[in-house]
């Protein structure tokens, strides 16, 4: 884990993870941090003690609704015993093999890998798969090889890095296996990685990018853009 | 007791463990559980509906939503009843468990996301086990006052029988996952799971009848 830099969740961030009001795919990347950082679970521990006990003491909407037939209702159905439920529920993939190496993944990534991982070769010795988790953000895997360097580029929107296993670096340091990331659209990075490194990374989606040059890449906007430059010429 | 994991736990000693105060959540709970009690269900729903409402009005802005919620979440609560216990923490954030995980479950299929993850992966499952060790006065309010220490628990420890020593050296001392400990002992993450847990269970009484 590195030292030098803060690679974990923010406690605002934790926060709405234990209140539920992220989307899916920044639930999943937390809850993979989470099973592998416990400085990070121990916080969780206590915010989600404060949150049940100012859920349990806050303020209560009245409900405008008879629930005395709801009531009645309920209890005719039969009840759960130990029994019916599998003592875990084991995902088929847990691993993933990437060249010589295989790596255990977190519960929720192992869930969330169970349909398959169709692994698609880019520039520079990267290699990403797809994970259609939902549709606020855009999460996959990305394995580079060893010896890999991605091109610079720049983010819209936000990007999550979580590393799994290996290390890579920029110009702001090296990450190791658990280590959280956070870049907005301010930071250009090129990352590299010597020894290699598989991440989970989660992205919002290109479709709520709004602002500045992505306008440009708007099909429509595009067009508009080119008819008032033609305009003015 | 509706777990069948614990054997080694006589009725006194289930006894020892279960809530005192007969008007507390945790109480209702296990009456709801044990006894299909629909009083105890019923004061239940009286306590949580209106809780479980604000919440679904937090996440969702939305009245029927919310309405839908407290009948998803109740149902919930009376079909699992029987297998909460003390280990697993407080009524009131078991319930809060069952809400925040069936209102995102809710969501999601409303907005026809894929299903490939749920609720129930997402949030951590074995917390009740994790917290299991707050000693029982903690349960009630008197926080603070009875903090078990690593080495407390260590020195407990020792009165337990082998195989649930070494289990919870790994988990709790080691802080090794439940995988990784299974692994090492070379016992199935079943057996692991249930001497973790009959471990934990008599830990508790342990420490709940000496502090
Ligand atoms: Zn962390």
């Amino acid at each position: 884990m590195n030292n030098d830099l803060d690679c974990h969740p923010a406690t605002e961030m934790i926060n709405k993870y234990v209140q539920g009001s992220l989307p899916t795919g920044w639930n999943v990347v937390l809850s993979a941090h989470l099973e592998l950082c416990q400085k990070c679970r121990q916080e969780y521990g206590d915010l989600e003690s404060a949150e049940v006990l100012s859920w349990s003491e806050g303020p209560v909407e009245e409900v405008a609704n008879d629930f005395s037939d709801l009531v009645a209702n309920i209890i005719q159905h039969p009840q759960q015993s130990a029994a019916d439920i599998p003592l875990s529920q084991e995902s088929s993939i847990t691993e993933i093999h990437m060249l010589d190496h295989s790596f255990t993944l977190p519960r929720v990534l192992a869930k969330a890998a169970n349909d398959g991982l169709e692994w698609k070769k880019l520039a520079g010795g990267i290699n990403q798969a797809k994970v259609n988790i939902d549709t606020e953000t855009q999460c996959e895997f990305i394995y580079m090889s060893p010896g890999s360097q991605t091109p610079m580029h720049r983010h819209q929107g936000n990007e999550i890095t979580l590393v799994l296993d290996g290390s890579f670096s920029d110009s702001s340091g090296t990450y190791e296996a658990a280590d959280f990331i956070i870049r907005n659209n301010n930071d250009e990075h090129q990352p590299v990685s010597e020894e290699g490194c598989l991440c989970f990374a989660v992205l919002d989606s290109p479709l709520t990018f709004t602002q500045g040059l992505a306008r440009l890449f708007n099909p429509i906007n595009r067009f508009k853009f080119r008819k008032t430059i033609a305009r003015q010429s | 007791m509706p777990d069948t994991d614990h054997p080694a736990v006589d009725s006194s000693n289930a006894r020892s463990l279960a809530p005192v105060d007969p008007d507390s959540d945790e109480y209702l709970l296990v009456e709801t559980g044990n006894s299909q009690s629909s009083k105890a269900f019923n004061r239940l729903f009286q306590r949580y509906s209106s809780k479980i409402y604000a919440m679904g009005m937090k996440l969702t802005r939305n009245e029927q939503l919310s309405k839908d919620l407290v009948q998803e979440a109740m149902l919930n609560v009376w079909r699992k009843a029987r297998l909460y216990d003390l280990d697993r923490g407080t009524a009131q954030s078991w319930i809060f468990t069952i809400a925040r995980n069936r209102c995102f479950d809710m969501l999601r299929k409303l907005k026809r996301q894929p299903n490939c993850v749920t609720a129930d992966d997402i949030w951590p499952q074995d917390n009740g086990s994790e917290s299991a060790l707050l000693p029982e006065g903690a349960l009630h309010g008197e926080q603070g006052s009875l903090v078990a220490e690593a080495s407390i628990i260590a020195s407990y420890c020792k009165q337990l029988p082998e195989p649930q020593q070494a289990v919870i050296e790994q988990v709790y001392i080691l802080d090794r996952t439940h995988d990784e400990a299974a692994e090492i002992l070379k016992i199935p993450l079943g057996t692991l799971k249930s001497r973790l847990r009959l471990g934990v269970a008599k830990l508790r009484q342990l420490i709940g009848i000496d502090l």
